[in-house]
């Protein structure tokens, strides 16, 4: 009886024994990490079809058509915390839009857009370039969760009234003028 | 005393470091992002212009041989309209025949010639054509009107009411017949 019981004994030393040399055949190097670093870079374009609009002007005519329309097509990718994205038209002066060279000028009072079809207005409002009265916000886009990367399209129809003030005055010559187009995205 | 000065330097590190932490805690997002600003040149032509109507085309004439006073049928109202350049200096109507020696004829060689002939501008005093003006022949005209232009009437319109008259006292020895003849009324800006 002692000696069976000394047998057991053995086979169960002899099992753990060989369980822990089955373990240290095992062997783990230690854990080498890589740091990933992807930057999507915020960006916002705008882009137009066009870069010229000609006018033949009539003398003390309300309705002086642009040329061509123009489409402005603007682009985004935004960081969260933008909330809206704004394309605004505009003049670097108020007084004159587009001028002779001669002191004969149009305002900007004078020189009306309409965007994707809408109501034609003119440029008289103070907006985040140019000069002071002398532009136009065309949209306002609001930026959520599913719309931080995506665009816009705002097709401009152009015209010039001169109808206003002294315009029916306005001698004949060739008046040229520079209308820009700019995007922001806030804040 | 000094210890005041302490912690009171410790608070002023603590306040500055706060708004550091603060500020750089803020979103890159706070400056706003602009496009580039894209320009579209405009071009808006007002066409240089003079237009010049007549009321009536036909003035025909009663003449009484010898009589200085032969006034047309009808008087003739000439509107001129204009949009001028800043560089015009004025604008002129003139009244003209091709020929001063005979502004009518009856075609069988008997002449009125344009010295016979006279234009009262609104009511003016009646002037005979024998003057050389940009259009016509030679003292065979008439300057009617002289509008300056000025800055407030590059675009502008004016009336001239002409009566007409044919003074037959040079000429008392002109045979009874029909005598034709043209008149034509021109502006010119300069």
């Amino acid at each position: 009886m002692k000696t069976g019981r000394l047998s057991r004994i053995a086979i169960v030393v002899l099992a753990m024994t060989f369980a822990a040399s089955l373990a240290s055949a095992q062997l783990n190097s230690g854990a080498q990490t890589i740091a990933l670093n992807a930057t999507l870079t915020e960006s916002l374009t705008l882009n137009l079809s066009a870069n010229a609009v000609n006018f033949a002007l009539a003398a003390g005519s309300a309705a002086n058509a642009g040329s061509t329309n123009i489409t402005a097509t603007t682009a985004w990718t935004l960081k969260p915390g933008r909330t809206a994205v704004g394309v605004y038209a505009y003049f670097t002066n108020a007084a004159a839009a587009l001028t002779d060279g001669a002191g004969d000028n149009i305002p900007s009072s004078a020189f009306f857009i309409s965007d994707n079809g809408g109501a034609s207005t003119a440029l008289t409002n103070t907006v985040a370039f140019g000069g002071a009265n002398a532009g136009l916000q065309m949209a306002n886009v609001a930026i959520t969760g599913l719309n931080k990367t995506s665009s816009r399209t705002d097709v401009m129809a152009f015209n010039i009234n001169l109808t206003g003030g002294t315009l029916p005055q306005l001698p004949a010559n060739i008046y040229t003028g520079t209308l820009n187009i700019q995007a922001q995205a806030t804040p | 005393m000094r210890l005041q000065a302490q912690i009171g330097k410790v608070a002023t590190v603590v306040v500055i470091a706060a708004v550091l932490v603060a500020v750089s805690a803020a979103p890159a997002s706070a400056q706003v992002l602009n496009s580039g600003a894209s320009p579209i040149a405009l071009q808006a032509v007002l066409n240089t212009s003079i237009t010049l109507t007549l009321s009536g085309n036909a003035v025909n004439f009663n003449l009484v041989a010898g009589s200085a006073s032969n006034p047309g049928s009808t008087s003739v109202t000439a509107t001129t309209s204009w949009t001028l350049k800043p560089s015009v200096g004025s604008l002129k109507l003139y009244a003209f025949f091709s020929s001063s020696s005979a502004a009518l004829t009856d075609g069988a060689g008997n002449n009125i010639p344009s010295a016979d002939f006279q234009i009262s501008d609104n009511a003016g005093a009646f002037t005979a054509l024998t003057n050389t003006v940009p259009f016509g022949g030679a003292n065979a005209g008439l300057q009617l009107s002289s509008t300056p232009i000025l800055g407030n009437n590059k675009i502008g319109t004016r009336n001239d009411v002409m009566n007409f008259n044919i003074t037959l006292a040079p000429l008392p020895n002109l045979p009874a017949s029909v005598f034709t003849g043209t008149l034509t009324i021109q502006a010119q800006a300069i």
